[in-house]
């Protein structure tokens, strides 16, 4: 009997995050470029919504995954954990994540998703980048599950 | 890198329209309709998403690039997942994929969180795709769609999905199972020569294991629950040749394993089987994987992430999740040994019928099945 469902439910997960994160940032640059972006205000508002409970909802997984010290964690889908290690490990990476939010703690990022100061709309893209990066990456997997490689 | 995202997405736009093309005109039965709707509106999405990357493009904005480079890349591997997995159960779809989704659809009504949630077939080993916001796929070995025999295994399948439809309160309570087995395994002392680190080190992968151990029991006491004895006829008869993993892994393999080893899952049934009032059936099933175990010289070790103790607390938590799942349990007259009637029965006394055809009389069972399956089909497709 086939495992498939965890690669699918995994994969269904970090696409919404994708799309949420995509979506955000590039409204966030059309504003920094004084580009009226009306069209996708609303789909930037959802998206905002739903990274903001991402992030909290995280939050607890990766203090967690900090505290425990490497040790597996109970309770929690693997691949989800799986992700919570990479941003931990992602954190001390200071060579591949430059973002200065990627360093603070999610639930604070999570408060700085509707910035209004262009500094801070900047430090938003930059978090934004970072995240996505290791989303992609943690992607890679489930799809090579579902769909075989080429 | 404008250009190459430019081609990139008309190419993708001319490969979905060209599915939506294939989808829209592909001859369905009846039972598909909705799923290839489904899919349809999919594609229409996945459209809009490319049209939006070239809108985007063409505003010129070279810092927009990495996020329609990284759109353009979640459209390709979306719509991947369409054309090569979901797009597939409309396009290879026959005639005989009839009884399956009768099956299917019969027991997707049956259930509030699944009520008209379409649902199809494809060709595999035994599995569902059970994310509620993708298409719902059931995956079943080819010979085996075609008989009764072996469709009461969809009922596992289906725990998977109801697993999903309460996933908060189903890991809460899985969590609270890890918790008691590690208490349990903390407080007895260590038996053999580890040090204290390697203890705790094993002590938590048996309670990590125990993570995807549980769904999978709690989906086999769905599948049981539903069907009743057609369910633990199925299950057993079907793994039982699967070969000696099926009774015996080594710990490293047992170790964050996605399954638990067969024969402790025929354990698990049979104690639900012997709670349901059937001791002499739950007592055949267990001697009949004794008996395999003995022939290939096997001996029952699950190397610590199994003990009888464990028993009552899992036992617990699969009743708990039962209640927060609710699946629809077979009634009396499901299993009771009075004949079938295609009028009034349900799907689930069919099958409870057809394995007693079947292990009365395995010669003249396919005659019956044939007649049996034909009046099935005729009854319910009015």
């Amino acid at each position: 009997m086939s495992t498939d469902w965890l690669a699918v439910q995994s994969f269904q997960r970090t696409q919404e995050l994708l799309t949420a994160i995509n979506t955000l940032s590039i409204h966030t640059k059309l504003e920094l470029a004084g580009i009226a972006d009306d069209e996708r205000a609303e789909a930037a508002a959802k998206a905002r919504e739903k990274l903001a409970l991402f992030l909290k909802a995280f939050d607890k997984i990766v203090r967690e995954a900090e505290q425990t010290n490497g040790e597996t964690l109970l309770g929690i889908d693997p691949r989800m954990e799986q992700l919570a290690r990479k941003f931990v490990a992602a954190r001390r990476d200071r060579a591949r994540f430059h973002s200065p939010l990627f360093t603070q703690s999610l639930s604070e990022a999570a408060n700085l998703l509707a910035p209004t100061e262009a500094k801070d709309r900047q430090a938003l893209v930059e978090y934004l980048q970072d995240l996505r990066t290791l989303v992609e990456e943690h992607l890679h997997a489930d799809i090579h599950q579902i769909l075989h490689q080429f | 890198m404008r250009e190459i995202l430019r081609q990139s997405n008309i190419d993708l736009l001319r490969e979905i329209n060209r599915l939506k093309s294939v989808v829209y005109s592909a001859s369905v039965l009846p039972e598909l309709v909705t799923y290839q709707a489904q899919i349809l509106i999919t594609c229409e999405m996945l459209r809009r998403q490319g049209q939006q990357n070239l809108r985007d493009l063409d505003l010129n904005r070279d810092e927009l690039l990495p996020d329609i480079l990284s759109e353009t890349q979640r459209l390709a591997s979306w719509f991947r997942l369409y054309n090569e997995r979901f797009a597939g159960p409309i396009l290879r779809s026959l005639p005989s994929d009839q009884l399956c989704l009768r099956i299917i659809a019969w027991l997707h009504d049956h259930h509030p969180e699944t009520h008209r949630v379409p649902a199809a077939l494809s060709d595999g080993g035994f599995g569902i795709w059970p994310e509620p916001q993708f298409p719902i796929v059931y995956i079943m070995p080819f010979s085996r769609q075609r008989g009764l025999l072996y469709l009461p295994l969809f009922f596992h399948e289906f725990g998977h999905l109801l697993y999903v439809c309460h996933e908060a309160k189903m890991d809460e309570l899985v969590y609270e199972l890890q918790k008691s087995i590690a208490d349990l395994l903390e407080s007895t002392p260590q038996q053999d020569d580890l040090s204290a680190q390697e203890g705790a080190k094993r002590r938590r992968a048996i309670a990590v294991t125990w993570y995807l151990w549980t769904q999978e029991i709690f989906c086999d006491a769905v599948g049981f629950a539903i069907g009743g004895p057609c369910f633990a006829y199925a299950f057993s008869m079907y793994l039982r040749t699967s070969g000696r993993d099926a009774f015996y892994l080594p710990r490293s393999q047992l170790e964050f394993s996605h399954h638990p080893v067969t024969w402790l899952r025929i354990h698990f049934l049979a104690d639900q089987v012997r709670r349901a009032g059937w001791p002499k059936e739950a007592e055949k099933l267990e001697n009949e994987w004794s008996k395999i175990a003995a022939t290939m010289g096997v001996t029952e070790e699950y190397h610590g992430f199994y003990e009888d103790r464990f028993m009552p607390l899992i036992r617990k938590t699969i009743d708990d999740m039962l209640t927060v799942a609710s699946p629809w349990e077979f009634l009396d007259e499901d299993v009771a040994p009075s004949e079938w009637d295609p009028q009034s029965s349900s799907p689930v006394h069919l099958l409870n019928t057809a394995w007693r055809m079947y292990l009365q009389d395995p010669a003249s069972y396919d005659s019956w099945e044939e007649q049996a399956i034909s009046a099935f089909l005729e009854s319910h497709g009015k």
